[in-house]
């Protein structure tokens, strides 16, 4: 097989959000893709004892050459998809540069800091505001609201995946999509997964 | 995970490193895996466990990991070929066991894949086990990528059934949790049969009995058992897994092993010092195959050793150096020694960039820049941490909610002896700070047992142990037999939620099925701890009232050990998936918030993340996403303002 | 003023050991709690000026200012608190006989409180085994129940939050001179909540010299005879100087210097012995074990005291004046004894938050002169 050139190689993605809300999957799921398309994909996550409420974060490397670091080094990520504002934000700070592409799901999970009254959960429009100011291409879509309109919040993660295929930043189509998640989960779950992944394509636009 | 068992030949996967450990056991003809359930390494055993049918395993989650590498040890004197998985932890506890083993020898080949924890992400401790491999004279490989995750299994079977002993296999979170590109080999046939050959002459390796050692006759078994170590050293010198990448004569040399391997070749690469430093990989690492690596460091004056976590692979490369230096010439070593590397901690490809830094001062201006475009301008306020708690619905919030109680209310100083899973957050202001010592598996009960026995120097604490179900049979039980025979005036809490939740909720010895999915004798913690001798009392956590007064009953029986078994289920567990006892909310009107007669009770203190604290409105609410529906909430709220009605099923 | 919360209340009553357990700061919110006779802070509140600190009386008490709120004059430091009468007093026909401590005058008195309708509810001390139970009563039935004395220190105003949260008002309390104190204070309205409504009708105050710490006087008694034999403890008037346990089955008494020892810590800081801040205050009368010594206060407590006499729920004698000389020289002494205490450990007109007693210095320095 011999995958198109990236625009930078090893491109790099991260997948971020709160444990619970299907990160995992969504970083597998664009890991099978771009593997399937030959790629070498190297993929390094933080789970385990983060799941009971804490952070998590995948990172994607996707390249021809060889495997890479399963993490990304410092401001040298390529795309940031979160699946909430402020772990976007954090990832942002982190890996984030001039450069990257930045995807952000709406709804907020607020930390336990936050639930008791001893931290401030930022206000979405500051965040949309500090964020544009260095990233005026940055997009912030409904996700969560699409995801239950389908019947399930844990859908984010998939709506979150057509919004990306929208922005066409990674070499991927619905095609790739639907065999990937057929793979992944039961067969009479791949109607509403792709439904999923269409809704959020339309966000995107 | 049907494709794991694909029986295609060169067919490439994304796998997980531990998918990827698995498939290599299967591609090596594995006929028994054993193991206890500790993150990084669960996946393995699990996965193992679904195709177990289909490749005609047999595969157990043993009561704790000393009884998993017996089971293993057991299958490979029987002549097959064995897996015992376990995270470091697991290493020290079998390590009793492997000591002997490692003099004793094994039959069959047998593997100890060891999942490592750098930077404790899933561990109240960074400990090691690589250190292992030397004090028991057993050789140790580590896998640098997913490819060599699998590869690397069927060579340390091959190895083990060279040399007749057990070889250990160190993997690490990074790896075990990450993922990458697999190519697959192919799988032998299922067919194996056991027996175990023993009735030869006492001291012939393949048909006599098997035992560590014959008293004051150390030669016997020790003296082969180092030779078994030197015929390692020798095929180490050839193994496939070792490999060079960059000049024949490089400025720095980059001495690594593991997942730390990719970390350095992507730090190279961002400095474009592809020319000019050269990358050791080493996947043989003890013991260390001296010709290569000797050959390696007289190619080079400067040598930056990077590994995870603790500078062995550093120490032991320098005891090469040293002894060599009459050939090789002195050399300049960096690692956590000198400072480059911290010795605490995970590595990334910063900290290696960085220390390449220091290095290279020339080439790091081509680095990246410190701040890139005014990313860390974005201030603070917009990241508030996000903390550890309990899940909601979690029997353990309202377990130490009682125990806090109980304790405030006896008055005399009580206190909590921790133990591991996920009720250890009981040191957090999530379990309301209760816990005030936390060690390893166990740990709780013996160290409680001990406190309840120093009245006699005028400590009249309360002393209380906690420990999950799991842990009761792992390692608690003998802590409860010495409290219970020497008297000690302890109180064992057990909290029974049914699994071993903290890894993925598996079963142990008190479950009614096991990990194939049979029906399986389950063992009665109640009865077993009342026929041991103890005081034993029961209570459903989520009763808070009955829970505080009969901890309090028992925190004032002065005679002999305790025990108080809290049974509810984990919230996360099979048979509450997704079901809600009740629909809870709050009664805006009846909400005191922030005055005198609550001061924020739930949102402040009880700190379920299902209540929220609405700051325009100035009262709690339920965020319906994520509340489980337990009902707990509405029997701490002093003004009546949490309500729950059933849901009809 | 100098009003704090529970973090301070915390420490300036519960760590200094200053806490009687009267059960002020209890069933006012989920952080205050009582366990066999102990009050322990369950975890830390945020709010910076409680009720719990208010009603407190172990700290920040304002002696004048609750003179002034109850009687309309400063606080004068007279050994026998402001009153209108002191009488002999023994419960009369209209009330049930039965085993009394002493003359039954409490109990008369809340019966007939009962009954003529100036109470609806009534704050009392039961007790379950050795334990003393807080109970609020809304019959005059009730009250026998709660009619033996009991030595220890009781939270029993946790049973007046209760009560007060539900909505009862009109009510009769029956407390120790801490418990008294407290009440008063929280009649005085500290929050400022506009609407408050005094929901008391009658305070009865005991005459208390000490009281026993709950857990070390079980863990003496456990040590002396079966607990669950005890039928009534009764310290019986001077010049005895013993506590007599009476079990089913006969009597031991003990010598009060080994009762001494179980006395809290806190009571050597209390100036008051008869209850100065209630309605009427009922004690022994020394020598007499079947009558008791009254002395009414307020208007309302001289009210229903005559109406009680004259319907036949109440017999009143005059006192002895040598009886009365006797008391005010035994409530002198611990009023001096209380202060002096106080003073040492730097706790009269001190710190605000960490000050017990207020009061104007000129008063205190004629409470130790005999003034």
């Amino acid at each position: 097989m011999n995958p198109k050139a990236l625009v930078r190689d090893p491109f790099s993605v991260i997948v971020t959000g709160v444990g619970g809300q299907g990160n995992v999957l969504a970083s597998r799921l664009l890991g099978d893709m771009l593997a399937a398309k030959g790629y070498f994909v190297t993929i390094g996550e933080t789970f385990g004892a983060s799941q009971r409420g804490g952070s998590v974060m995948s990172h994607i490397r996707v390249s021809r050459e060889s495997a890479w670091s399963p993490q990304i080094p410092r401001g040298k990520a390529d795309v940031i998809v979160s699946l909430e504002p402020v772990e976007a934000v954090r990832v942002l700070r982190e890996y984030g540069n001039p450069g990257v592409v930045f995807l952000s799901n709406t709804r907020p999970i607020y930390p336990v800091g936050v639930i008791r009254g001893e931290l401030e959960y930022p206000s979405l429009d500051a965040l949309r505001e500090a964020v544009a100011r260095i990233l005026p291409g940055a997009r912030f879509i409904d996700g969560t609201e699409q995801a239950i309109a389908l019947g399930n919040a844990i859908l984010t993660n998939i709506v979150m995946l057509g919004a990306l295929n929208r922005l066409a930043v990674l070499p991927f189509e619905r095609e790739d999509f639907r065999q990937a998640v057929g793979r992944r989960v039961a067969s009479k779950q791949v109607p509403v997964n792709l439904m999923a992944f269409d809704k959020g394509y339309g966000l995107a636009g | 995970m049907s494709f794991l068992i694909d029986e295609g030949r060169n067919i490439q996967h994304l796998l997980m490193g531990n998918e990827a450990i698995v498939r290599g056991a299967l591609e090596a003809g594995v006929n028994v895996a054993a193991g206890y359930p500790g993150t990084p390494s669960s996946e393995i055993i699990e996965t193992l466990s679904k195709v177990a049918r289909d490749r005609n395993l047999y595969v157990e989650w043993s009561t704790n990991e000393k009884v998993a590498v017996e089971v293993a040890a057991a299958a490979s004197f029987a002549g097959l070929r064995s897996l015992c998985v376990m995270k470091q932890n697991g290493v020290n506890v079998a390590s009793d066991f492997l000591l002997h083993l490692a003099s004793s020898g094994t039959r069959g080949g047998m593997v100890l894949v060891t999942c490592d924890d750098p930077g404790a992400l899933s561990s109240v401790n960074e400990g090691e086990s690589r250190l292992f491999a030397q004090i028991l004279e057993i050789p140790l490989l580590e896998p640098g990528d997913f490819q060599e995750a699998k590869d690397i299994i069927p060579w340390a079977f091959a190895l083990s059934e060279k040399i007749r002993n057990v070889v250990m296999v160190r993997s690490v979170t990074r790896l075990s949790h990450g993922s990458g590109n697999v190519r697959f080999g192919s799988l032998p046939g299922t067919s194996a049969r056991a027996e175990f050959v023993c009735h030869g002459p006492l001291l012939d390796p393949e048909t006599g009995p098997i035992i560590s050692m014959i008293l004051a006759a150390p030669e016997l078994q020790h003296g082969p058992q180092q030779e078994k170590l030197k015929k390692a050293a020798e095929i180490f010198e050839t193994c496939p897994f070792n490999t060079y990448q960059g000049p024949d004569e490089p400025e720095l040399l980059i001495v690594t092993a593991s997942i730390c391997s990719l970390y350095s070749r992507e730090a190279v690469r961002i400095l474009g010092l592809e020319d000019r430093v050269g990358i050791l990989k080493l996947a043989a690492t003890w013991p260390l195959p001296e010709r290569l690596v000797k050959k390696h460091l007289a190619a080079a004056k400067r040598i930056l050793f990077v590994e995870e976590v603790v500078p062995t692979l550093e120490d032991h490369v320098k005891v090469i150096a040293a002894e060599a230096a009459g050939e090789i010439g002195a050399k300049t070593f960096y690692g956590k020694k000198s400072g480059h590397l911290p010795s605490v901690g995970e590595l990334n490809p910063d900290l290696v960039l960085d220390a390449l830094a220091r290095i290279f001062p020339a080439a790091a201006g081509t680095g990246p820049a410190a701040s890139p475009g005014g990313v860390k301008d974005i201030p603070q306020r917009f990241t508030p941490a996000r903390g550890m708690t309990f899940c909601p619905g979690c029997p353990h919030r309202a377990s130490y909610w009682s125990i806090h109680n109980a304790l405030a209310l006896d008055g005399r100083g009580g206190f909590v002896c921790g133990d591991i899973g996920c009720y250890v957050m009981g040191t957090l202001p999530a379990g309301f700070s209760t816990v005030k010592t936390l060690h390893c598996m166990g740990s709780g009960s013996g160290v409680a047992s001990g406190f309840g026995k120093l009245r006699s120097f005028g400590m009249d604490q309360p002393v209380v142990a906690v420990c999950g179900d799991s842990t009761f049979f792992h390692a608690a039980m003998p802590a409860l037999a010495n409290a219970i025979h020497q008297r000690s005036p302890f109180t064992m809490i057990l909290l029974d939620n049914r699994g071993t939740a903290m890894t993925g909720f598996q079963p142990h010895p008190g479950s009614p099925t096991n990990v194939l999915g049979e029906e399986a004798p389950a063992l009665d913690m109640e009865k077993i701890c009342r026929s041991m001798g103890a005081k034993v009392e029961t209570s459903d956590p989520f009763d808070l009232v009955k829970t505080r007064e009969k901890l309090n009953r028992l925190l004032e029986y002065g005679e002999g050990a305790k025990v108080l078994i809290l049974r509810q289920a984990c919230a996360l567990s099979p048979e509450k998936r997704g079901q809600r006892k009740y629909e809870v909310s709050v009664d805006a009107e009846r909400c005191r918030g922030e005055n005198c007669g609550c001061s924020r009770l739930c949102t402040r203190i009880f700190g379920c993340p299902g209540l929220v604290w609405d700051r325009e409105k100035e009262v709690s609410r339920i965020d319906e996403m994520i509340c489980a529906g337990c009902g707990v909430c509405a029997d701490i709220c002093p003004a009546g303002a949490i309500v729950r009605k059933e849901v009809a099923r | 003023m100098n009003h704090f919360g529970s973090g301070e209340l915390e420490t300036a009553v519960i760590q200094s050991e200053l806490c009687i357990g009267c059960g002020a700061c209890v069933r006012l919110c989920p952080y205050f709690d009582s366990y066999r006779g102990k009050t322990a802070l369950l975890f830390p509140c945020a709010v910076e000026k409680g009720r719990c600190f208010a009603y407190c009386p172990k700290i920040e008490v304002d002696l004048d200012a609750i003179t002034r709120f109850l009687h309309g004059i400063p606080y004068d430091g007279n050994p026998l608190g402001h009153h209108r009468g002191i009488f002999i007093a023994r419960a009369g026909e209209k009330v049930r006989k039965q085993p009394f401590q002493a003359g039954g005058t409490v109990t008369a008195l809340l019966v007939y409180a009962f009954r003529s309708g100036n109470i609806r509810g009534a704050v009392l001390t039961n007790r379950k085994g050795l334990l003393p139970e807080p109970r609020f009563v809304t019959r005059s039935a009730d009250v026998y129940r709660a009619s033996l004395s009991k030595y220890t220190a009781a939270p029993t105003l946790s049973a007046l939050n209760e009560a007060l949260d539900k909505g009862h008002g009109n009510l009769g309390v029956v407390g120790t001179p801490c418990q008294v104190t407290a009440v008063s204070q929280m009649r005085m309205n500290p929050m400022d909540k506009p609407g408050f409504k005094d929901p008391t009708a009658l305070v009865v105050g005991l005459f208390c010299t000490w009281a026993l710490d709950f857990r070390r006087f079980e863990t003496f008694l456990a040590g002396e005879v079966p607990l669950e034999k005890i039928v009534k403890i009764d310290i019986p008037p001077p010049p005895a100087q013993v506590l007599e346990v009476y079990l089913e089955d006969g009597k031991r008494a003990f010598p009060l210097d080994r009762i001494r020892p179980l006395v809290p810590d806190t009571c050597g800081y209390c100036p008051d012995m008869t209850a100065e801040f209630a309605d009427v205050s009922v004690g022994v009368l020394e020598g007499r074990g079947d009558r008791n010594t009254l002395i009414v206060r307020t208007e309302r407590g001289e009210r229903i005291v005559r109406e009680a006499e004259k319907k036949g729920f109440l017999v009143l004698e005059e006192m002895p004046r040598e009886n009365l000389e006797h008391l005010q020289w035994a409530a002198g002494n611990k009023k001096k004894r209380g202060f002096l205490r106080s003073r040492e450990a730097g706790k009269v007109n001190g710190e605000p938050g960490k000050t017990l007693f207020r009061l104007a210095p000129e008063c205190l320095d004629g409470v130790f002169q005999d003034r």
